[in-house]
Parts: structure tokens; C-alpha cells; sequence
């Protein structure tokens, strides 16, 4: 099963793309997902229902949070309403580790998104300050990178000893997809996808060219 | 960003009306606007098309005296135009009388590739005679350190 882990709808502030357009891109190109997890800047969406979509398109459609820390941008899975009042979404200074440990209090689990990226990626920070401890994994693959931006992600990831996930950070229909990741077990719930990258039970993917 | 309390600002200024204007929409201006940005719909280059109206992106065309309070504190330096936004809510017709609202709608931080940035969202909304909600245009301005 494969889910693009980090997208944007017009939720967040830079979005600009309605997730039925990602649904409808999803199938009019054949991509091959089999669902995405909307990941809105600085925010939880605890309005939005995408159920009706994901019966339309039979995709799965969960929602996570990309948070900013003082060690770069993080993606915050399984958010419910302990973790919203366990740091504050809208700011950009959040420490990590405290984010780290209130994702997992909350049953939850974060991810530090883009890491090979300067300014907001982690091992940017790593040059500085040296590591974090609790960081289990972070994204290798991301469809937003620039050149380089994934190579470390990848190098700096193997030399800690971190595993990888993958998303597009798209914000635009046309980039839905381009890095993923694909699970060993079915996902039909936040639960099940905090557990299986909790366990590892997944590989990130690209399909960048 | 450094020296700047985003969240005394916000709680300050967002949500504060600071400039209201009337404004005619001119038929002239609408074609203009339409014609110039490419635009090959009836409904927006053709005054018989009994559908006429102003193209999507005519509301951004109405420029303000002031796109921030004379008295707002000074975030940053420069600015970048973010991009605008505009939500519809009904068609607006050449000859409407519109009253339009200019206030501070939001105001974040954000951290990108070259550093922290200050988010500051200047939204005019436009009504009509009636008081109906005709238009509303969120512009993004950007200030850095």
C-alpha cells in the first residue's frame, strides 16, 4: 500500500490545490497511490471531512500537521486533541525534542520533513548544535527538494542510524505523488499508519526523475 | 524574527478595519482589465454577453492609499509580494456601486530556505449596495530580517 505522506491542500497558507483535484489527478493519471495524508503548515484541520472523496475515489485520505521547530520543519502524525494543546502549532520555535516526546505521549509519532534542507531541515541544524536524540525517522524523499537536498537527506539518515519515509510536499496537483511511501501492512486509519512507521513497516519511495 | 513580537502584533492590529472607499465599477476598466490578462470568455470581454461581468482577477486591480496603517509597526525590512487571493461571492457588474474595507486579516511567521519570514495579509472585501458580499482579495506581503 502506498500513501504520499506529506501534501498540502488550500488549507495551508501556500497551498493552492483542493484535495478532490488531487483525487481526481490521482486517477486521471493513474498514479500509484492508494491514498494521501494532508499535512496543512502550522495546523490541524479538524474540520475538513474528506470521507465522501475517499468513496468516490477509493482512496484513503487522513490528516496529519507539518509543525516548525527550532531544528526545521516536522511532520506530526496522528494529532488528536491532547496533542493540540501539548505545543503550540502556530509557532515556529518549537523545540524539537518537546515535540518529539509530545507526539509519542499523545500516541502519536513525529517525523522531521526535508532534513537535507538548508535553514529548515534538521541536519542544517545538526552542522550547529549536533543531534537530537529521539529522532527515529525522517524524510528522505521529498518531492519539494532541490538538487543535493536528498542525497543528504539520505547520507546524514544511514550515518545516525534514522529510517525514511517519503512525501511529495506537493501544493499543487501536478506534484501529488512524486515521492511516497509504501507500507508493508494495509493503513485504514491514522492508528495504523502511526504503528506501522513506528515499527518501520514501510520504505520510502521516488519517482523523481 | 528578532525584535518582533508577532503575537502582541497580532492581537493589536488583525481583524482592525483601517481604510473604507466607494468605488463605480467602470465598464471601461473591466474590458481592460479582462482584454489585457488574456481573457477570451464572453462573459468578460464582451459588454452584449448578457452574462458581462469582471474577470476573476479584476478585484486585485483596485489599489488602496495605504496598504498598512499609517501607525503599524515597522516588520523587517523590504517586502516581497506573497501573491493574492481572491473569493467570490457574486458577480460584479459594470455600474455597481461598492463599498470596499481594507483591514490587517492575518499576520505569521513562517521559516523557509533563507530564514524566517513574516507573513502580513492585507484583505479589502468589497460589498454592494445592499451590503451583500460581493468580493473579498487577501495579499500577502512578505517582510524578512
Amino acid at each position: 500500500m502506498i500513501l504520499d505522506l506529506h501534501t498540502h491542500s488550500i488549507r495551508s497558507d501556500d497551498g493552492r490545490a483542493k484535495v478532490a483535484n488531487y483525487c481526481q489527478w490521482i486517477r486521471k493519471k493513474e498514479l500509484p497511490l492508494d491514498g494521501v495524508v494532508l499535512t496543512e503548515h502550522r495546523q490541524f484541520d479538524d474540520e475538513s471531512d474528506y470521507r465522501e472523496l475517499e468513496d468516490q475515489y477509493g482512496l484513503l485520505i487522513l490528516k496529519a500537521s507539518e509543525v516548525e521547530t527550532d531544528y526545521g520543519h516536522v511532520l506530526v502524525f496522528g494529532v488528536n486533541e491532547d496533542m493540540v494543546h501539548a505545543f503550540d502549532f502556530a509557532r515556529i520555535d518549537n523545540p524539537l525534542p518537546m515535540v518529539l516526546a509530545a507526539a509519542k505521549r499523545c500516541g502519536g509519532f513525529a517525523v522531521p520533513c526535508h532534513p537535507g534542507r538548508r535553514n529548515v531541515g534538521l541536519f542544517s541544524h545538526y552542522e550547529e548544535r549536533g543531534p537530537v536524540d529521539d529522532v527515529e525517522v525522517v524524510e528522505i524523499y521529498n518531492g519539494g527538494s532541490i538538487p543535493g537536498e536528498d542525497e543528504r537527506s539520505r547520507q546524514e539518515a544511514q550515518k545516525y542510524g534514522y529510517r525514511g519515509i517519503g512525501g511529495s510536499d506537493s501544493h499543487i496537483v501536478s506534484r501529488i505523488g512524486l515521492c511516497a511511501t509504501e507500507f508493508v501492512d494495509d493503513i485504514a486509519t491514522m492508528d495504523d499508519l502511526v504503528a506501522a512507521i513506528s515499527a518501520g513497516r514501510c520504505e520510502a519511495r521516488t519517482w523523481r526523475t | 524574527m528578532a525584535n518582533v513580537d508577532i503575537a502582541a502584533i497580532r492581537a493589536d492590529w488583525v481583524g482592525r478595519v483601517f481604510q473604507e472607499f466607494d468605488i463605480v465599477v467602470d465598464r471601461e476598466r473591466m474590458l481592460e482589465f479582462a482584454i489585457s490578462g488574456g481573457e477570451t470568455d464572453p462573459r468578460f470581454i464582451d459588454p452584449d454577453d448578457p452574462e458581462f461581468q469582471a474577470s476573476t482577477g479584476f478585484p486585485t486591480h483596485v489599489n488602496v492609499a495605504r496598504m498598512l496603517p499609517d501607525d503599524f509597526p515597522q516588520i523587517g525590512t523590504g517586502g516581497i509580494d506573497g501573491g493574492k487571493s481572491i473569493e467570490w461571492y457574486k458577480p460584479m457588474r459594470a455600474g455597481d456601486h461598492l463599498h470596499a474595507e481594507v483591514q490587517i486579516a492575518d499576520l505569521y511567521e513562517k521559516t523557509g530556505r533563507s530564514g524566517t519570514m513574516v507573513f502580513i495579509v492585507n484583505r479589502m472585501t468589497f460589498t454592494d449596495a445592499d451590503g451583500e458580499p460581493v468580493a473579498m482579495v487577501d495579499w500577502r506581503m512578505i517582510r524578512q530580517d
